[in-house]
C-alpha cells in the first residue's frame, strides 16, 4: 500500500435526540428537539437550566456515565465488525467527573472510588472492551475535542500506523460544565438558539459518537463516507473567546480544505459550530463570509435541537454528516426563527433533501482551539495519499523543573546520584514570567508557561514555535479542586469563572500559545503515565502540517488533596513531587543535531507478547546493542511489579548490558516525569555521556550511541533520543 | 459611598489578585475594564460573582455589565442604588 484513503466503515452515536442511527434519523427528519431542563441532578435553583440531556437510565455502579454513553456508541460502531481496532483516539473533556464532584462533596477519600476519574480511562475502557494491544489516544481541546480527535486518529492511518481505528467523542453533564458555563454567563435560559438574532448562549449537553475508520488504497462499496481532509489552528487570542474576526476559524477550514485537495465550491454543506453564544455565531459567521462570499452552501447547526456536548460534539457532527451525506437528509437549524442579519447566512430552516457529495464540519474550544472536517460520499472519487512517512524531530531546544530546581539544577543532582523529588516553589517557577501573565494561573499553567519559555530560550531562535503539544495525566488539578470547592462551600450557589476556564486540561497549552502567538495546531493528549508520549505522538504525526517550530511539553501538578485520590503511584511514594519537560523541536529533514522520536505505544492489558513486539519493532537484539548506549526506564510505582517483569523481560530477549536508569526514583511520582527524562537523556546524549555515579562509579562514553526511554507498566512506549 | 469605594477596591485587588495594584491606585473615574489594571472580561465575570455573593446583587447580562463595570464609581452607585443593605 503506498497511497490510501481513510473511510467511515462502522459508526454509532447517543445524543438527547436519540440513541443510534436510526433513532437520530428520524429526530432529524421530524426537528425533534433534544433540550429540556436539568434533571441528571438537584441544584438549588427553583428553575434548573435547560441542557441536552440523554433520557436513558443506567444501572448505578462505579462506571461513570461518560463511559457508558462512550460504550453504546462503539458497540454500534463496531455491531458488523468481528476485528480488534489497531488503535482507540477518543476526544474527552469530563470522564468521570459527574462521579468525583459527588465523591468529593460527601468527603469520599476512598482512592478506589476514583478509578474511573480520568479523561484517559474513558478510552482505556473502550480498549479494553475491544481487546485493543495498540496506541489509546485520549486528545483534550475543550469543545473541538471529538475533531481533533479525527484528525489524529486520519494522520495514523495517513502514516501507516494503523490500518482501522476506532475514533470519537464523548461527554456527559456534570456539574463543573453545568455551573462553569453558567458563571461565564454563556448559557441561554430559552436553549440554544444559534444564528437567531435574538440567541443568548449555549445549552451544555452530553453524548457520544464512535466510528470505525479504515485506510486503504481503494474505498470498497460498502463505505459510509469518505474523510477527506481536516485542519487545525489556534487563535492564540484569548483563553475562552474566539478571534473576533474569526482568523482561526477561517485558517482551520481553509487548512482543512487543501489538505482535502478541494476548493470551496465544491463544498454542499456546512455543518456549522454554531453554539448560540454571541461571539462564536459571529467569529464563525466571518470566516465564513471570508471563504464562501455570496456563494455559502447550505449550512446549519444542531445545537438548538442537541445541546453542546463538549467533547462529543465533533465527532456527533462528524457522524450526522456521514448521515447527510448517505442519506441526502440536511438537519434543520433548530431553534432559530429570525436569522441575525449581522451574521449574513441563511441557515436550513426545515430539515430538507438534497444530493450532498461533501461536508465541512466545524469545531471551536477554549483555548482557541479550532477544527474544521471535511467528509465526502466515497463515490465522489476522493484522492488517495501517499503513504507519510513520520519523520524524526530535531531537538533545537529543551527544559524541565523537578522538585531540585530548573533544569541545570535538575541535571547537576542527577549526575551527583541525588534525587529531584519534592516540589519548586511558586515563585521559583514563575519567576521569569511577568505578573500580570500569571496573576489568574495557578500551578500547571505556570509550569507549563514556564517550560515552555525556558525551552524556547534554550533553543535560541528568535521566532517563535507556531505548535504547541502538551501531555498531562490529571489537568490543572487545583483549577479543579477550588472550582468545586467554592462551589459547596456556597451551596452550588456561586463559583469562579477563572476557575472554571483555568480547569479544562488545554488550558495550559492555550496560554502558551498566546504567550507565543503560536497560531498552528495545538493539541493536549492525557493519559495518566503516557500522557507526554502521546503528546510526541501526535506532534510526530502532525509534524508534515507544521511550519518550523513545534514545542512538546509535558508536566503535571501535585496537589494536597487530589494527586493522592487519583494518582496510586503518588501515595507509594516518599513525598509529593511534581514538574515536567519541554522540547523545543523541528523537522528533521531540514536540520541537523539530536533526534527525538517515539517509535512505540501498545496497551499491555491482556497483551502478553507487548515486549516481543517492541523488540520486534526496534529492530532486533543486536540493533537495540549497537544504537542504544543507555536505558531510561518509567516505572510507576502503583505499577512496579508488572514493569519490573516487563524490563526484566526486555533484558533477557535483548541481551542489553549498558548502563539502565530508573528514572522515577530521581524525578519521583508524577505522571509526566517521562517528560524530565526525556529531557536529561537529550542532555546526556549532547555530552557524549552517562555521569559515573549512574553507572556504578565509571563515567560511560555513549560513542555516538543513543539513548531509549522505556515506559513500562499499563502500557509499554518508547522513545529515542538518537545523535 | 466613600466606604463602598474603599471596600471595593481591596475587593477588587484581592479578587483579580492584582500584586502589583495597591488599593488605594485604583482611579474611581478612570475607564475599569481594558484599562491600565489589565481588567480584562473573564475579569469582569469573577467580579460579578464577588459583587452576587457579597452583596446579593445580580448582573447577569453582557449590556448591564458594561454599563455598570464602567469606572469603579459606576460600580459602586450600581451597588449602593441596588444593595438589599442600602436600598431602604
Amino acid at each position: 500500500m503506498t497511497r490510501v484513503r481513510v473511510y467511515i466503515a462502522g459508526m454509532g452515536l447517543v445524543s438527547p435526540i436519540g440513541h443510534g442511527l436510526s433513532q437520530t434519523k428520524d429526530s432529524i427528519k421530524k426537528a425533534k428537539k433534544g433540550i429540556k431542563p436539568l434533571s441528571l441532578f438537584p441544584t438549588p435553583q427553583k428553575e434548573p437550566l435547560p441542557v441536552g440531556e440523554i433520557s436513558e437510565s443506567f444501572e448505578i455502579n462505579d462506571i461513570p456515565r461518560t463511559h457508558k454513553l462512550a460504550l453504546i456508541a462503539a458497540k454500534e460502531a463496531m455491531a458488523d465488525f468481528e476485528d480488534i481496532p489497531d488503535a482507540v483516539v477518543i476526544g474527552v473533556t469530563t470522564g468521570g467527573m459527574a462521579i468525583t464532584e459527588e465523591h468529593l462533596k460527601t468527603g469520599n477519600r476512598d482512592p478506589e472510588s476514583f478509578k474511573y476519574h480520568s479523561l484517559g480511562s474513558v478510552a482505556n475502557y473502550i480498549a479494553c472492551e475491544y481487546q485493543c494491544k495498540g496506541p489509546v489516544i485520549t486528545v483534550s481541546t475543550a469543545c473541538s475535542s471529538g475533531t481533533v480527535a479525527v484528525k489524529v486518529a486520519l494522520e495514523m492511518l495517513r502514516a501507516g500506523k494503523a490500518r482501522k481505528i476506532l475514533v470519537g467523542g464523548a461527554d456527559s453533564l456534570c456539574r463543573l460544565t453545568y455551573y462553569g458555563f453558567n458563571s461565564l454567563q454563556l448559557i441561554d435560559p430559552d436553549g440554544a438558539r444559534p444564528l437567531d438574532r435574538n440567541r443568548h448562549g449555549m445549552s451544555v449537553g452530553e453524548g457520544a459518537a464512535m466510528m470505525l475508520l479504515v485506510a486503504d488504497e481503494d474505498v470498497p462499496d460498502n463505505a459510509i463516507a469518505e474523510i477527506l481532509g481536516a485542519g487545525l489552528s489556534c487563535d492564540a487570542y484569548h483563553p475562552v473567546a474566539p478571534h473576533p474576526e474569526g482568523e482561526g476559524a477561517l485558517r482551520a477550514m481553509l487548512t482543512a480544505i487543501k489538505d482535502a485537495d478541494i476548493s470551496p465550491s465544491d463544498i454542499d454543506y456546512v455543518n456549522l459550530h454554531g453554539t448560540g453564544t454571541l461571539d462564536n455565531d459571529l467569529s464563525e459567521a466571518k470566516a465564513l463570509n471570508a471563504i464562501f462570499a455570496d456563494k455559502k452552501p447550505r449550512l446549519s447547526s444542531l445545537k438548538g435541537a442537541l445541546g453542546h456536548s463538549l467533547a462529543a460534539s465533533g465527532a456527533i457532527e462528524s457522524v450526522i454528516s456521514a448521515i447527510t451525506i448517505s442519506g441526502g437528509l440536511i438537519p434543520a437549524n433548530i431553534g432559530c426563527n429570525i436569522p441575525d442579519p449581522e451574521l449574513n447566512l441563511n441557515p436550513v430552516m426545515k430539515p430538507s433533501k438534497a444530493d450532498i457529495q461533501i461536508v465541512l464540519s466545524n469545531s471551536f474550544g477554549f483555548g482557541g482551539n479550532n477544527a474544521s472536517l471535511v467528509i465526502g460520499s466515497p463515490k465522489q472519487g476522493g484522492h488517495p495519499v501517499p503513504l507519510n512517512k513520520t519523520s524524526h524531530l530535531t531537538v533545537v531546544g529543551c527544559a524541565c523543573i523537578t522538585g531540585a530546581g530548573n533544569t541545570d539544577k535538575t541535571i547537576e543532582n542527577v549526575s551527583g546520584g541525588k534525587n529531584c523529588k519534592g516540589m519548586l516553589s511558586i515563585s521559583e517557577i514563575s519567576k521569569d514570567l511577568q505578573l500580570r501573565t500569571v496573576r489568574r494561573l495557578k500551578r500547571l499553567p505556570q509550569l507549563a508557561l514556564s517550560l515552555a519559555f525556558a525551552a524556547h530560550e534554550s533553543s535560541g531562535l528568535s521566532h517563535t514555535p507556531s505548535s504547541i503539544f502538551f501531555g498531562t495525566g490529571w489537568g490543572p488539578l487545583s483549577e479543579t479542586y477550588d472550582f468545586l470547592t467554592k462551589l459547596y462551600e456556597s451551596n452550588e450557589q456561586f463559583t469562579s469563572p477563572i476557575d472554571f476556564v483555568g480547569s479544562v486540561h488545554n488550558a495550559p497549552a492555550g496560554h502558551v500559545a498566546i504567550m507565543f502567538k503560536s497560531t498552528g495546531p495545538n493539541i493536549t493528549t492525557t493519559g495518566g503515565d503516557y500522557s507526554f508520549e502521546q503528546s510526541l505522538m501526535a506532534a510526530s504525526l502532525l509534524a508534515n502540517d507544521i511550519e518550523d517550530t513545534m514545542l512538546v511539553i509535558g508536566a503535571d501538578e501535585s496537589h494536597e488533596v487530589l494527586s493522592g485520590l487519583f494518582d496510586r503511584s503518588v501515595l507509594l511514594d516518599e513525598k509529593p513531587s511534581d514538574g515536567g519537560g519541554a522540547l523545543c523541536l523541528r523537522k528533521s529533514e531540514t536540520y541537523s543535531g539530536l533526534k527525538i522520536s517515539p517509535l512505540f505505544f501498545e496497551n499491555a492489558e491482556n497483551n502478553s507478547s507487548v515486549i516481543s513486539s517492541l523488540i520486534r519493532n526496534l529492530g532486533d537484539p543486536r540493533k537495540i546493542n549497537d544504537e542504544y548506549g543507555s536505558l531510561f526506564v518509567g516505572i510507576p510505582s502503583a505499577r512496579r511489579e508488572t514493569g519490573e517483569k516487563q524490563l526484566h523481560e526486555f533484558l533477557s530477549l535483548s541481551g542489553f548490558t549498558n548502563p539502565i536508569i530508573d528514572y522515577r526514583k530521581f524525578t519521583g511520582e508524577f505522571a509526566s516525569a517521562s517528560a524530565v527524562a526525556s529531557v536529561l537523556a537529550i542532555r546526556f546524549a549532547q555530552n557524549g555521556e552517562i555521569p559515573k555515579r549512574l553507572c556504578g562509579g565509571k563515567t560511560f562514553r555513549l560513542n555516538r550511541k543513543g539513548i531509549l526511554i522505556l515506559g513500562l507498566g499499563n502500557f509499554v512506549t518508547a522513545i529515542e533520543v538518537t545523535t | 459611598m466613600e466606604h463602598l469605594l474603599n471596600e471595593l477596591k481591596v475587593k477588587i485587588v484581592e479578587t483579580l489578585n492584582l500584586e502589583d495594584v495597591l488599593p488605594d491606585e485604583i482611579d474611581e473615574d478612570v475607564q475599569l475594564v481594558g484599562g491600565e489594571l489589565g481588567i480584562d472580561s473573564i475579569d469582569v465575570l469573577e467580579l460579578v460573582m464577588m459583587i452576587e455573593k457579597d452583596y446579593s446583587i445580580k448582573i447577569d447580562n453582557k449590556e448591564l455589565g458594561t454599563e455598570v463595570f464602567s469606572t469603579l464609581k459606576s460600580l459602586a452607585e450600581y451597588i449602593y442604588q441596588n444593595s438589599p443593605e442600602t436600598s431602604n
